[in-house]
């Protein structure tokens, strides 16, 4: 048996975890001596936090390749900044575009105005090694499609989509396309205006390396969205019309100040070591993973070896033996937490034949080593030898 | 606790089973977990390893069972990965093998647990 003193942490396609050092302080720093209302009163203080504020969504501007940074929106996670948008976006009869890779964020709020008849709702499917086929886009898109919305990695397989391929397309066919790059932010480069797109949606606590709580939409000059939600804004007070000037347009209440600090901080972290060194050595290692578990007997591997581009997930299963077995026992013999069940991404594992029990996930953080990896193959040998 | 309404909107998206066994009518969801863990009882879990295909519950089944219901009725929740390694002796990957169905569908259903339902 193997003697654990700590968690190996593999889900970081969940969260990632541990934080850097630097998010933490920064959190508890900047919120110590800014932690008021932004921008809601005329007190120095006030003002100085909007203006700290406005500096993030810059920061995030750039981060993404967007071109205004009045219309980066806070939101509390991308599953909070996609329904921000689907709703204000689509209009009765009109058909939305989308995919069977998609994680319930995009899938359950379109579901339901599809079920409802005010939406269509044409998904498309992915091919074995879990890529959509740009053309299959082109395709499904009609004069009625108000946008196409599609996730640029798969949180279940990592395979990422050709964006810049589909962005092209919706471009040519004057359709927005919508990216939900919850799994790719923090790892690969996202360059919204160069690939044509109207708008991304991201999360704060995954590779990004802020907390949970924070996410946001970052909007191209030519989209406008609806106002689904209303509230005070510190502005335009006077008027019970929501305001319609972005970012405020989006946002209503008080915002996530310290979630926002943390994420500054984690992109600060990010842009200091190097977003291609981390993604270079989280990939490394998610090849030795992918790879060694190939190699076991009994344990079948789902994600494909084409590596590039990929994010660091691998999904498999260990022969005759339920998914949520094998991460207890992973979890409660060998101190390793990974992820089974069906990741919020149902037609995925449909498509893939795991549905209903799913699959066990690895997902790697900037934090993983190379002995978390030899510790994980070595469980999963002993484990599959075990049925 | 869990208030009425929300008990009935989990039984109608979970499913529900009356199921006689033993002569005592029992409550099942969909996957075959114990809706009220109060209507287990040795007898009942003696004729469900049975149904699985373990003729007979040793000594080991039982100390398992027992330290999971045990667990389970004093804290209100069923015990951590760690805990059950530590509480029973026993390495899951041992547990896994010992129950037909494995740890969830073997052994916590055995015990008469409600059905976890992580992120199914």
């Amino acid at each position: 048996m193997v003697v654990f003193t700590k968690t190996i942490y593999l889900d970081n396609a969940a969260t990632t975890f541990p934080k850097p050092r630097e998010v933490l302080e920064e959190m508890i720093g900047a919120y110590s001596s800014l932690g008021v209302s932004p921008g809601r009163g005329s007190y120095d203080l006030s003002m100085k936090a909007e203006e700290r504020v406005m500096g993030v969504r810059r920061q995030i501007c750039q981060f993404f390749g967007g071109s205004d940074p009045e219309r980066v929106i806070f939101s509390y996670n991308a599953t909070d900044a996609l329904n921000t948008l689907i709703q204000g976006l689509i209009e009765p009869g009109c058909r939305v575009v989308s995919s069977r890779l998609e994680h319930n964020s995009v899938l359950r709020p379109l579901h339901h105005f599809s079920e409802q008849g005010i939406i269509r709702l044409d998904l498309i499917p992915f091919g074995s090694e879990g890529f959509v086929d740009p053309m299959a886009v082109a395709e499904a898109i009609n004069p009625d499609t108000s946008f196409v919305i599609l996730t640029h990695a798969s949180n279940v397989l990592g395979t990422v989509q050709p964006v810049d391929q589909v962005g092209a397309i919706c471009r040519e066919q004057g359709v927005p396309l919508v990216l939900d790059v919850t799994q790719t932010a923090g790892l690969l480069p996202i360059r919204m205006d160069e690939w044509g797109v109207s708008a991304v949606a991201f999360t704060g606590h995954k590779s990004l390396l802020g907390p949970t709580g924070i996410g946001g939409l970052v909007l191209s000059p030519t989209l406008d969205v609806r106002t689904t939600r209303f509230g005070g804004t510190g502005r335009d007070s006077l008027s019970l019309v929501h305001t319609q000037t972005y970012p405020h347009r989006l946002e209503s209440g008080t915002i996530n100040i310290a979630g926002i600090f943390g994420l500054s901080a984690g992109l600060h972290y990010i842009s200091s070591r190097r977003m291609d060194k981390i993604y270079s050595k989280e990939l490394d290692l998610a090849k030795r993973l992918r790879d060694g578990l190939d190699s076991i007997k009994g344990v079948r591997v789902y994600s494909t070896n084409r590596h590039d581009p990929w994010v660091p997930i691998i999904l498999c299963n260990v022969d005759g033996m339920d998914p949520e077995d094998a991460s207890n026992i992973l979890d409660g013999d060998f101190g390793i937490a990974a992820r089974a069940g069906l990741h919020c991404a149902p037609l995925v594992h449909e498509d893939l034949g795991t549905s209903p029990k799913g699959g066990i996930r690895f997902s790697l953080g900037p934090f993983n080593t190379d002995e978390d990896i030899d510790k994980v193959l070595e469980a999963m040998n002993t484990i599959s030898r075990s049925k | 606790m869990e208030g009425v309404a929300q008990a009935v909107a989990r039984r109608q998206e979970f499913g529900e089973k009356v199921r006689r066994i033993v002569g005592r009518e029992i409550t099942f969801d969909g996957e075959g977990f114990f809706w009220d863990p109060h209507q287990w009882d040795e007898e009942v879990a003696e004729s469900l390893a049975e149904e699985a295909g373990l003729k007979e519950l040793s000594e080991t089944h039982w100390r398992i069972l027992r330290f999971l219901r045990e667990y389970y009725l004093q804290n209100g929740r069923s015990p951590l990965n760690r805990q059950i390694k530590e509480g029973t002796g026993i390495s899951l990957m041992q547990m896994e093998t010992l129950f037909p169905g494995g740890i969830k569908y073997g052994a916590r259903r055995l015990a008469g647990l409600p059905n976890p339902r992580t992120c199914s």
